[in-house]
Formats: C-alpha cells, structure tokens, sequence
C-alpha cells in the first residue's frame, strides 16, 4: 500500500475525529430537509384524478399482512373488494329506495352519534363503527374539513354537492352490512398464512373490507373519486405538512411523481 | 452558619443527586439501545412478523403480541420506544377490529410487564433501596429467578385473558388517517430479531455488564442491518443522532430521577420523626405488610404514596426505619404498585398519556380497563411475592 492510497484511507477517519464537527442538534435543517406544503387544491385535484387502481398500494400499506402480498395481488384483490362493495351498495339503494346515507343508516336500524372530539395530527380519526348497531362521526375533522371546501380548486374537484358527513357515515355503513353478511366476499376471502402439513392458518384481510366499504360509499354518495382521497383532505385541517406528506405518499404508490407548489404558478 | 446544617443540605443537594449518577448511564445507554433498535427495524419487523403469524384471530395476535412486546421491553427504555412501537402495534390491532381501548390497555400493559425484567429498571429501583456497590448478590440474575421472570408471565396471562374477556363485549371499525408511515421501514434480517433479547440475557446468564450488552447488540444490529455502509463520518452522525434521539427520549426521567435522590435524602433525615409516630402502628410481619400493600395497590396511582416514581419513596424511606425487612421483599413490595399500577396502569405515565390522544380513549375508559388488571395482577403478583420472597436469609438485611 503505498502513501497516497494510506492517506485515501486515512482521510475520512481523520476528518470524522478531528474535522469540523456538527453535532446532530445543532444541524441546521437545510430547504431540502423541509416538508414541502402545498395548496389543498392542489392536493384534492392531483387525487382526485387517480384510477381505482392506483390505490391498492396506498390501501394495502395500512394492512398488517402487507408484506404478504405482490403488487399484482394487491391489485386484483383491491379490484374484487370494490366490486363487491359497489354491488352491495346498488342492492341495499334498491331494497331501501334511497342512497342518502342518512336515510339508509336510519332504515337499518343504526344509531349515528355526531360527537365532537379533538383529534391530534398523528392520528386523525374520521369515523367509527361499533357492533352491533353504532356509528359515531367526528365533528372536529368534518368541520375543519368544512372550511377547507371554500379553498380554491376544492369544490370544483369534490363536487358541489358532496357532503363530508354522508361520505363517512356510507363507509361505516358497509361494515355493518359486513357483520350480518357473513357470505359477503370480504368475509370468506382467505389468506394461508403457513401450514403445518395439514393444518393451515388461514386469515382474513382486512384492509379488503376498507377498500369495499370506500366503493360502496363512492358509490352512493355519486362522486367519481376515490374516498381515500379524504384521508389527505380531513388531515389538512389539522397539519398541512402532514396532509403534504400524505399526498406525496399516496401519489408515490400511485408511481406518480407530486408536483411542488411553484408548478401552479409555471401553469 | 451551622456546619452541621450545611453538611446536610449538602447531602441532600449534592451527594444525593450525584450517588444516581451509575443509575443514570444505565439509562442513557438503554435509550440508545431502544433507538437502534426502531432505526434498524428489528422492533417493527418482529411486530409485524408476529401479526403475519396470528393473522386475524383477534386473541391469537393479541397473545402474541403481548408476548413480544413484553420481551422487546426487557431492553428497550423510554417513552419514545413506547411511541414508537405504539405506532405500529396499536393500528394492527385496532385494524382486527379490537375496540381502541381495548388494543390500548393490552399494549400498555404488555410494555409494563416486560419493564419487571428490564435491566435498566432493575438498577433504577434499585437505587432506592441501597448503593451499588451493597449486597451484590441482589442481582438482575438472581432477581429474575427468583421472582422477574415469574412476574413477567403472571403480567402478560392477566393482561391477555382480561382482554379476552373485555373483547367478548364488541367489535368495532374505524376510518382514521395514519400520518406516519410505518410501514415503509424495509424488513430487518430474521437472524437480527434475537437482539433485543440480548443485553438481557447476557446479565440474566453471565451477569455481564449492562451497557456492555447494549453496545455488543446494538452496533451488531447496525451492522447486520446494514446501517453502517456509509462513511466514517456519517456512521458516526447516525450514532450520534441515535444518541441524540435516545437522551431526549428519557430527558424527563432523567431530570426526575435526579431530583427524587433529594426526596429520598430528606426522607431519610426525616425518618426518627415517623418512627416515633407511625412505628407502633406499622405492621412488622412480611404477611401483613403484603395483604396491606396489595389492599391499597389503588393508591399507586396518580403518583400516590404506593410507587416509587412517585410519593412512595417517602412510604419506602419510612417503612425501613420501622421494620427490619429484607431488601428483595422490599424491592418486590414496591416494584408492583410501581410497575404494573403506575407504568402500565395510569394515566399519569406520559406514555399511557400519549396513548389516550393517539387512539382517543377517554381516561375513564381506559382506567376501567387497567384498575381490574392492576388489581387481579398484584394481588397474584404479592402472592408470589409471599412464596418466593419472604423469611430471607440474614444476609440479604442491610
């Protein structure tokens, strides 16, 4: 080994003990380490725009039995849960003679409670279903959810007519059809996990109840955009970064690249 | 001024404070160790590993996962740890449609149990009762087999089949956003999920140092998660910020755990005072004493007389002036108010706090869930406490 390849060598240890030194919380956040925080209509306009497809990766990253799965599966999986949730939406509008949600929540018996809980940025929870007959809808993100409809470009890509409340309240509704259903394809949908000669674990996957129960409230409430697109939107009123942060996400498993807020101003 | 008040305000400014210095780098050491062990992924891979085994069967993951989250907390110390592994164990079972405070009560008392076997909690209760260097033999090893690893299992039965029961009520489903992204973090190697378990076992076994076993297994877990393929510097940079991150994470408990030597100091001082009014009428037989803790376990709660994170180094400071017990009773006696009612049962504990306002459990909620565990747990943990604890040889009195 000759001298300059030792001081090659040498060089890097040398300059991490002796070299100028910059300690982890003293390290100035550069504009690249920065969240980018884009216009909500931005955001809601992008999403909107993505095929039902496009959203399997995004669905299936939120399930335990993920890493369980290729993409090609993610996919064709997603593809039967919509399907499965837009027929039982058609056959309960039929058998009910309503696709109001509220209506329909009413007609099958289900208690809605409208609380209004704070929520935090990490976790914001929209709406929930508890068995055997309650739904709650949490007013706290709905009413943020409310203020962000007069931003620019949101209604124009939500719709005039969309209401925030039904879109969920039509969600939790499918999971009450999942618990008296038991033959519903979401249901008897199985995963071996492992076997042991003769005896296999199967499970079921969850995630694929989400994505019928998204289809089965797009369906009703008549909109031609994904309800996902609401996680990103009802999180905006709480953190922008984070509702960004979401969009970039959810456009990445869409294998779409975000635009950044100067590109509104280059169109 | 007087020297004899000066020397003993001394003691409890400057002695006292500085004799928890041994205890303290424990600390800091486990809180890096927690940090390598979320930056390399092995605490999330077995996580997930562990769902992908039990699969939808609400009590077969839940038992399984409170296993593993009670042995990734033999090692791992801090709130951020608790988060951390919060963030993904708490979606996942709320996901199989285990109500939220439910999935919370199970985790946060898995967390607990572990925390009876963890080193660096061993050393920092420890403390209270005497310095390092007195009655070498009440070590991690000894400790654990004769009663830790007892507690562990008694803990995570309790807390899995009052879940069982609890989840026979209902079911429910919710529609939130996960502004986090957990699962994006890449698979750590299989043969790497053993670490966590490593700085433990080698205490438990070869009563090996515990910093030592956090530095072996945590720079093999960088290296064989190939988190050290950058340069020098910026392998130095990601020990640092791991450093960095671990420290912050235990930042309070570190300004706590360096105020209550004080407390401690002027207990002692204040101790003849309570011998003389309380000593006639505290029990003296190790019996009484169990029965009396495990009726008033309650009062472990909301930092009361019971725990030793909280007024109950007062209790502890009177009680040794009154009664000649032996130290590991002692040290069990108060591990369990401390442990299972205030780490893994109230809402005082800032991890049980974040945890109410990630899943949006109202604290009446959740102390319905904990106090019947707290309960049911530490009545059966003092009864083994009973058996394996008492009528102590003389050479464990100080």
């Amino acid at each position: 080994m000759n001298k300059e390849r030792l001081k090659e060598l040498a060089q890097p240890i040398l300059k991490g003990l002796f070299g100028k030194q910059m300690p982890y919380h003293l390290r100035v956040k550069s504009e690249e380490d920065k969240p980018v925080v884009r216009p909500v209509g931005m955001i809601v306009e992008d999403l909107c725009q993505l095929p039902e497809e496009a959203w399997a990766k995004y669905a299936f990253s939120r399930e335990p039995l993920n890493g369980k799965f290729t993409d090609g599966q993610r996919v064709e999986l997603a593809a039967k849960a919509s399907a499965c949730g837009r027929e039982w939406a058609e056959r309960l509008a039929k058998e009910h003679g309503t696709r109001d949600t509220s209506d329909l929540a009413a007609r099958m018996g289900m208690k809605v409670d409208y609380p209004l809980m704070p929520q935090n940025a990490s976790r914001v929870l929209f709406a929930e279903f508890k068995e055997p007959d309650k739904i709650y809808i949490y007013m706290d993100g709905v009413k943020k959810g409310k203020v962000l409809l007069d931003e620019p470009g949101v209604r124009e890509a939500l719709g005039a007519n969309f209401n925030i409340s039904r879109l969920l309240l039509g969600h939790e509704l499918f999971h009450r059809v999942e618990m008296q259903e038991k033959d519903l394809w979401t249901n008897t949908y199985q995963l071996d996990l492992w076997h042991i000669g003769p005896v296999h674990n199967r499970s079921k996957v969850f995630v694929l109840g989400e994505i019928a129960a998204m289809a089965f409230t797009q369906s009703l409430c008549g909109i031609s955009w994904s309800p996902y697109v609401m996680d990103a939107f009802l999180v905006y009123g709480y953190t922008a970064e984070a509702a960004s942060a979401l969009y970039e996400e959810m456009m990445g498993f869409a294998g779409l690249t975000p635009r950044l807020p100067q590109d509104l101003l280059e169109e | 001024m007087n020297n004899g008040l000066v020397a003993s305000l001394n003691a409890i400014y400057q002695s006292a404070p500085e004799g928890w210095g041994t205890t303290l780098v424990n600390v800091c050491w486990g809180a890096w160790f927690g940090r390598v062990l979320m930056e390399t992924g092995i605490a999330s891979t077995l996580i997930r590993k562990t769902v992908e085994l039990g699969g939808d069967k609400p009590i077969i993951t839940v038992t399984l996962l409170n296993i593993v989250t009670a042995a990734i907390f033999t090692a791992m110390t801090g709130a951020g740890p608790v988060i951390a592994i919060g963030v993904i164990v708490l979606p996942i079972l709320m996901s199989l449609g285990v109500p939220k405070a439910i999935a919370m009560f199970s985790f946060m008392e898995s967390v607990a149990a572990g925390i009876y076997l963890n080193p660096v909690n061993f050393g920092q209760y420890r403390a209270f009762f005497m310095t390092t260097d007195e009655m070498t033999d009440f070590n991690l090893g000894w400790y654990a087999r004769k009663w830790g690893f007892a507690a562990v299992v008694i803990s995570v039965i309790v807390t899995t089949v009052l879940t069982a029961i609890f989840l026979k009520k209902a079911k429910s489903h919710s529609w939130a956003a996960q502004t986090r992204g957990t699962s994006v973090q890449q698979d750590a190697p299989l043969y790497t999920l053993i670490l966590p378990i490593v700085p433990v076992v080698l205490n438990i076994a070869f009563d090996f140092s515990v910093i030592g076993g956090f530095v072996i297994a945590g720079f093999a877990a960088l290296f064989l998660c190939g988190k050290m393929k950058g340069s020098f510097t910026e392998n130095c940079q990601l020990v640092n910020k791991l450093y960095y991150d671990g420290v912050v994470d235990t930042a309070p408990l570190v300004g706590f755990l360096l105020t209550l030597p004080m407390f401690n100091t002027v207990a002692n001082y204040a101790s003849p005072y309570f011998t003389k009014v309380l000593g006639p009428v505290m029990p003296k037989s190790e019996l009484v004493i169990v029965i009396l803790f495990a009726v008033l376990l309650g009062l472990g709660l909301f930092r009361g007389p019971m725990t030793l994170v909280g007024c109950g180094a007062a209790t502890l400071g009177v009680l040794r002036n009154v009664v000649s017990l032996s130290v590991p009773f002692m040290y069990c006696v108060f591990a369990i108010p401390t442990i299972t009612v205030n780490i893994g049962s109230c809402i005082t504990q800032s991890w049980v706090a974040w945890g109410l306002a990630y899943t949006k459990v109202e604290s009446k909620e959740y102390l319905k869930l904990s106090i019947p565990c707290a309960y049911i747990a530490g009545v059966l943990l003092y009864v083994l406490t009973m058996i394996t604890m008492s009528g102590l040889g003389a050479e464990w009195f100080l």
